[in-house]
């Protein structure tokens, strides 16, 4: 697991994109007031873990994978 | 589809040039994509707008960018294309390849898309034209075995670009391609998986030739370049004023800041290094005399882009002098505190330069911990896309 990210955190992230349509990472660390750098490593243990995917409507979102 | 079914696009067959209908019809010959392509590109030219959508969810497990998502609006007519996704594929720095590699790269695509490709984006990436969604991911893990990796897209930072540099031309000051590399391996979460208010260009060139047109298409430009002073043979100078060069006409009247004269009785090329702006107009017309100084690095400059949200912006001076030498901590640390301030400043499609332009020079700097220098030249500023004569 990359340093810094916890299976807590990946929960936290989960949880919060099951309140949303899709959200930036930007939007997700600031909901969850944790420091983005961290929010980005765990999103992308995410993807790799095939539970959220990418988006793009003119810019870039995740969402929960859509299944 | 018949021969002459497409009378507007076969006007795109004429003339002395290469045409890109010609070789989408020797494409259609074995594939029904490529084929019908032909016919909603002449139904666009009949109607006068795009038939084609882009966006959407497609991908491959894991990353977020790289593939774009197309379709066409008329899925009945043009079954084949209903689904035309493009893969971006990292091209190697410089674009040096083996026959091999090709060979391989048409082979899987041939396997799995429409068989088109275009060599290279304006990005700098392998762009593989035309695939549907469930093809994507064999396709990718093909290319992954044959060694090859998918590029940036969307809200990323792209591909990373740089010119061919010191593998073909003497005047690189910097190694434009060990560059390109390192700094490719050390961001490839930043290009597969998008996390920015919107897409971030990084492009190297050796010398301020600018090969990679970086000052007009990068928000991140390295521009090699040198710190001490231009290095001149006098002897060459002489041959070359001896066999009929107009010094005068073609380099000391045409050096943009006077910083070069030529003496008539001495028969020497002076300098003045401080006036010096190392534009390379000298040494691309006497390259037999001159050449590029020996203390050699990059300037960094910021915020170059095509419009978007607003106008076209050429990049501007960041940091004049920047040793370039591997690992290249200096870059990535300042990389590192410009996306920061973006990302966190920044709104949805909002470029680096726009940011910088709404909030202020003065408070990027600050927040990048960088002190203002006199080179850094924020205005005027004009179009790159206007030409002067």
């Amino acid at each position: 697991m990359t340093e810094g990210v916890t299976e807590e955190l990946k929960d936290k992230i989960l949880k919060y994109l099951g309140t949303v349509s899709k959200a930036k990472n930007r939007d997700v660390a600031r909901a969850l007031e944790i420091d983005k750098a961290i929010v980005d490593k765990g999103i992308a243990e995410l993807a790799k873990e095939d539970k959220i995917e990418y988006i793009y409507l003119g810019t870039s979102y995740i969402q929960l994978k859509q299944k | 589809m018949a021969d002459n079914d497409t009378p507007l696009i076969d006007e795109l067959e004429k003339g002395p040039w290469p045409s890109y209908i010609k070789e989408i019809k020797r494409a259609a010959k074995k594939n029904a994509a490529a084929k019908d392509l032909l016919g909603v590109q002449e139904l666009s030219f009949q109607e006068r707008i795009t038939h084609w959508k882009h966006g959407g969810i497609v991908g491959v497990t894991g990353y977020g960018a790289g593939v774009i998502g197309r379709y066409v609006d008329a899925p009945d007519k043009f079954p084949a294309v209903e689904m035309f996704h493009t893969m971006r594929i990292n091209q190697p720095a410089g674009w040096f390849y083996t026959t091999d590699a090709l060979r391989k790269i048409c082979d899987i695509w041939e396997k799995y898309g429409s068989g088109l490709t275009n060599f290279h984006g304006s990005t700098g990436d392998i762009i593989l034209l035309g695939t549907n969604t469930k093809s994507l991911q064999p396709c990718f893990d093909e290319l992954t075995e044959a060694g090859f990796d998918l590029g940036g897209s969307g809200s990323a930072l792209r591909t990373i670009s740089c010119c061919v540099g010191p593998a073909r031309c003497e005047y690189s000051c910097i190694d434009t391609l060990d560059i390109c590399a390192n700094l490719t391996q050390e961001f490839q979460d930043e290009i597969h998986r998008p996390r920015w208010p919107y897409k971030f260009k990084i492009k190297i060139s050796g010398c301020p030739n600018d090969g990679v047109a970086a000052i007009a298409r990068a928000d991140f430009t390295i521009i090699g370049t040198w710190h001490d002073t231009l290095r001149i043979d006098q002897d060459e100078v002489r041959k070359y004023v001896k066999n009929g060069f107009d010094i005068r006409g073609l380099v000391t009247e045409k050096c943009p800041t006077k910083a070069l004269a030529w003496d008539d009785k001495e028969l020497k090329l002076n300098l003045r290094t401080a006036d010096c702006v190392r534009c390379m107009h000298c040494i691309n017309k006497m390259p037999k005399a001159l050449r590029p100084g020996v203390d050699r690095g990059a300037t960094i400059l910021i915020g170059g882009k095509a419009p978007i949200i607003k106008g076209a912006y050429l990049s501007w001076v960041l940091v004049p002098f920047m040793k370039m030498e591997p690992p290249y901590d200096e870059a990535k640390v300042l990389l590192r505190k410009i996306w920061e301030w973006w990302d966190e400043n920044g709104r949805s499609r909002e470029r680096i330069a726009e940011l910088i332009e709404r909030m202020g020079l003065k408070t990027f700097l600050r927040a990048v911990d960088i002190k203002p220098v006199p080179q850094m030249v924020f205005k005027p500023r004009a179009n790159p896309y206007v030409f002067f004569d």
